[in-house]
């Protein structure tokens, strides 16, 4: 089986779709900044009347805002990408993930029909799919590759 | 807590040790081990408060690994050095690592009794079901049944179960989680680690060499939350990849039902880690006849043995006054040892060393089949993703420009070199996040230098790209240097290139 197919017969929702904030939109980008340090969140999702309204990236971090100080007191909803693709939980991961490299994203919001959020679809979601489905050969690695032993038993 | 005062940010490299870790290419351990490293600077103590202490067994190389104090001490015996330890010094996290071999055979009695005592420390125990360090002999925990090289026909005997036995010693944390499932396991060491008191942790652990098979499909990612029930205190025992089964209870023995017409959620067993009859039955469920349950089982605050101890030292100090331990020694009956005679052994003959055939012949057995997505993770190299070339600055090069530099070529890191071309350090869109906005005033002025990750980890071209995945998992890292061996870049592999090239080439 190859991993394409692993990831077709894998649903979105069964990823790790764990690394968001969520805030509302009037949030300054100042507090958004200090609030995705915190949580060490790569993305932040912005909300309007409960409903996902646009995304702040790491991108836009660079692009936006780092170079210019009066984007840190505008609500986030300036700096914002608007009503961003996303995809569906119920989707096969291999959707979301040609749908990232189609577009050229970095993230993807998960969300489904009824506007329900349940996090943010990313690359690093499939490195962690890896480790933790191919544990033996990706997780439980010696750390240190040159000592890597001869022999299985270790020698 | 003196030390505690000072606020230091940790972090998991703070406890990787210098020492080269032995364990089998694929154990259990080694994810253990970097979990554990990632969850202690969290845990609220400072570095030089945390002791790990092990017996003997594979687990028990663990004290050279963590970059903590630590006894590597006598087998089956840890638990009791942590005991002394914890009430002797109140103030430490105390950690002993076992394994179902050190801690329920030879150490078994120790083991009943650090459980009952309630002295403020952990108790890890890897199980495996086999004798790993040894070779592959059924352990306490090997099911009946089970062919290892010391029971060819089977065992005969019946497991012990840690968590009942934990349990039914008065133990007041009892948890369980999974080597393989990164964030559990990692979510467990932390409550674990909150709880006052012996805090227990049963961790299923994969020997890849000599008992693979033992947690089957709990190991595959794909599959294993179908047989995972999480538990999670006021919500009902629902499981499954679409949460479509529970457990409920048919007079005092628990079942699994599907969801639907005949059962809901209302019939659903509630869990409660308060209540020890709740737990006594669910601990009597175990992997492979019904799901395993990962969590907290149960626990209970009770004051620990070190409160009771120092309460009644004080009372005696109070009553009796300060005592005198020379005086106390030497009231007691006085002796001396005469030299004996030296008495000859009457021992003779040598111990025949044959090879055992069947040992010999298993150990020439065929290696198991791999798939095609494993063979790509260990056998096709860095070098096959055919890496970029990275874009290169030197450390007095301003914010500004790095950062342009980032948007002109649409990248997410700069690698940061000197005159001689040598990797100094990486300078990520992450950097830019955490360092940078918003908290540097004047970009023209400041340098990466003083904002990038100095002397990252690198690979090079000729490792598996497992290995590049294997940093990425556990570091969270999305770049990596690609470097030759004076240390000069050749490229950057990116997380997006790995993804890519395992999803498209072998379409």
């Amino acid at each position: 089986m190859s991993l394409k197919e692993e990831l077709q017969a894998e649903r979105v929702s069964h990823l790790d779709l764990s690394n968001y904030c969520q805030l509302p939109s009037s949030t300054l980008v100042r507090d958004v900044l200090a609030t995705m340090r915190q949580k060490g969140s790569i993305v932040c999702l912005v909300i309007d009347n409960g409903r996902l309204a646009g995304i702040f990236t790491e991108r836009d971090v660079l692009q936006k805002v780092v170079a210019s100080s009066e984007a840190l007191e505008q609500p986030v909803a300036a700096v914002m990408t608007a009503n961003p693709v996303t995809v569906s939980p119920d989707q096969p991961a291999i959707n979301a993930l040609q749908s990232m490299d189609t577009h050229h994203f970095r993230n993807l919001p998960v969300v489904d029909k009824d506007g329900r959020i349940s996090g943010t679809m990313t690359h690093h979601a499939i490195i962690e799919f890896l480790a933790t489905r191919y544990p033996t050969e990706v997780l439980n690695r010696p750390p240190r590759p040159a000592q890597f032993p001869s022999k299985a038993e270790g020698g | 807590m003196t030390t505690a005062n000072i606020p230091l940010q940790l972090t998991r490299k703070d406890f990787v040790s210098n020492q080269t870790v032995r364990w089998c290419p694929g154990c259990g351990d080694y994810s253990i081990l970097a979990q554990i490293q990632k969850t202690l600077p969290d845990i609220g103590y400072a570095k030089e408060d945390i002791v790990f202490i092990s017996g003997i067994g594979c687990s028990s190389r663990f004290p050279y690994y963590m970059d903590t104090y630590g006894i590597h001490s006598i087998h089956g015996r840890a638990p009791t050095l942590a005991s002394g330890l914890a009430i002797t010094n109140p103030n430490l996290s105390v950690w002993v690592v076992t394994g179902d071999g050190d801690g329920l055979s030879i150490g078994g009695n120790h083991f009943i009794h650090v459980m009952r005592r309630n002295v403020d420390l952990n108790v890890i125990l890897f199980n495996n079901r086999i004798y790993g360090l040894t070779k592959g002999q059924y352990s306490p925990t090997s099911r009946t049944g089970r062919k290892t090289k010391s029971s060819p026909m089977g065992s005969i005997e019946q497991p012990i179960n840690p968590i009942s036995l934990a349990l039914s010693s008065g133990a007041t944390f009892v948890s369980r989680s999974l080597d393989a499932h990164t964030k559990h396991l990692g979510k467990t060491l932390a409550q674990a680690a909150a709880h006052k008191g012996t805090s227990f942790i049963e961790v299923y652990q994969n020997c890849v060499i000599f008992n693979p098979q033992e947690w089957g499909p709990l190991e595959d990612r794909r599959e294993r939350d179908d047989h995972i029930i999480y538990l999670e205190h006021g919500k009902p025992l629902i499981f499954g990849k679409n949460r479509d089964k529970g457990i409920r209870l048919d007079g005092f023995k628990p079942e699994v039902v599907q969801l639907g017409d005949e059962y809901t959620e209302a019939d659903l067993i509630i869990h409660d880690e308060t209540s020890k009859q709740l737990a006594y039955t669910l601990s009597s469920i175990e992997y492979p006849d019904f799901p395993a349950f990962l969590g907290v089982l149960y626990q209970e605050e009770k004051p620990t043995y070190t409160d009771g101890l120092f309460a009644q030292i004080q009372t005696a100090q109070a009553t009796k006054g300060m005592g005198d331990l020379n005086a106390l020694y030497r009231s007691a009956d006085l002796w001396t040892v005469e030299e004996q005679e030296v008495v000859a052994s009457d021992v003779k003959g040598t111990v025949a060393l044959g090879m055992d055939d069947a040992y010999m012949d298993d150990l020439d057995k065929p290696e198991a089949v791999t798939t095609a997505v494993q063979d790509q993770l260990t056998q096709d190299t860095l070098a096959s993703l055919t890496p970029r070339v990275p874009i290169e600055v030197d450390a007095s090069t301003s914010l500004v420009k790095a950062i342009r530099q980032l948007n002109a070529h649409n990248i997410g890191c700069l690698l940061v070199t000197d005159k001689n071309d040598i990797l100094q350090g990486i300078f990520t869109e992450r950097d830019v996040l955490m360092r940078v906005a918003g908290l540097v005033d004047d970009l023209a002025a400041a340098k990466v230098g003083d904002y990038m990750t100095a002397d990252p980890i690198t690979v090079s071209a000729d490792l598996p790209i497992a290995q590049a995945l294997h940093l990425m998992s556990i570091h969270g890292f999305r770049h990596l240097p690609l470097v030759d061996e004076d240390n000069r870049p050749e490229g950057v592999v990116s997380f997006r290139d790995v993804v890519h090239h395992l999803t498209e080439s072998l379409a």
